[in-house]
């Protein structure tokens, strides 16, 4: 069993491994049928809550993964945010020196949630400017 | 700011430990098998296995069976597995009654690809290479999350 601490690793080398293979569409065909096989709580948490589906969604994941974030949710004005401060998977991949990761990790973030949440109305605006040092944020908007 | 609801959290604040990562992987092994095939998926985990196990693997050279029941016990402790350790000079019997990753994506509703236990065989395979260690997966019951492994050293 590989256990789920090892789980980052394993993913990059799954990304790496699809490149390999057919290179960056390869990647984000796989993102795009993990979203839909796999994220099917997101979706069906922003289907009945509106944008609190984020909140509920991240709120277990966040914590499960020990992550350092701050979340805002504002229903009233329309948006959720997540302020990663200190991102649990690109944090434990830039700590192991012995492998190389994939060279666009992050980029899942962006591709995963975009997927889900834009078909259901949000906009959703991910920064990965700062993801050199495990640090991004993410965005969803209520679209007028 | 008013009728903002705010949570913060330090790293420091949780244990690591995110089971539905379980589900992800058995996600993407799936997704390989369907569109690649078999022999892509045992390519992967075992190109995975060599190279982020490549300190364990130094470890198990070292030290032989101990470090790989020192390993295992670390890990299905961590998850809460049920797991039986049997160990002889030559020998490490682990029987795994309640793999923890199948009963967490059981408990999910998550699919299990049906070559999810090959993450075990091959890791096994992959870390007692070179290590004058001999692994097999004896028996596995992927519906019912219980396995055999055992690890036999050899002279040569």
């Amino acid at each position: 069993m590989i256990p789920c601490t090892d789980f980052i690793p394993a993913y990059s080398e799954l990304f790496k491994t699809l490149n390999k293979i057919n290179g960056k569409k390869a990647v984000e065909d796989f993102w795009k049928y993990l979203a839909e096989n796999f994220l099917t709580n997101l979706r069906s948490l922003v289907k009945k809550h509106g944008l609190k589906g984020c909140w509920l969604y991240w709120q277990h994941t966040l914590n499960e993964e020990a992550a350092g974030f701050t979340m805002e949710l504002n229903e009233k004005k329309g948006f959720f945010r997540i302020k990663m401060h200190k991102c649990p998977s690109k944090g434990r991949l830039l700590k192991i020196k012995h492998i190389k990761p994939y060279h666009d990790y992050c980029r899942h973030c962006d591709v995963l949630y975009r997927h889900i949440l834009e078909p259901l109305g949000f906009e959703y605006i991910f920064d990965s400017t700062k993801c050199y040092k495990a640090s991004c944020s993410i965005t969803v908007k209520a679209r007028q | 700011m008013k009728d903002t609801l705010v949570m913060r959290k330090r790293a420091s604040d949780n244990k690591y430990l995110h089971k539905d990562f379980h589900g992800a992987l058995s996600c993407g092994i799936e997704y390989l098998r369907k569109h690649y095939g078999a022999a892509v998926v045992a390519r992967y985990l075992k190109t995975f296995t060599k190279s982020y196990y490549a300190p364990l693997r130094q470890q198990i050279k070292k030290e032989g069976l101990k470090a790989i029941k020192k390993y295992f016990q670390k890990i299905y402790k961590n998850e809460g597995g049920m797991v039986e350790f049997k160990e002889s000079k030559d020998k490490l019997i682990i029987n795994v009654k309640k793999c923890p990753a199948i009963s967490h994506m059981k408990s999910k509703k998550y699919s299990v690809s049906p070559l999810f236990c090959e993450t075990t065989r091959i890791m096994n395979e992959a870390i007692c290479e070179g290590a004058f260690i001999d692994s097999k997966l004896v028996k596995h019951d992927i519906n019912r999350g219980r396995c055999l492994q055992i690890f036999v050293r050899r002279t040569s």
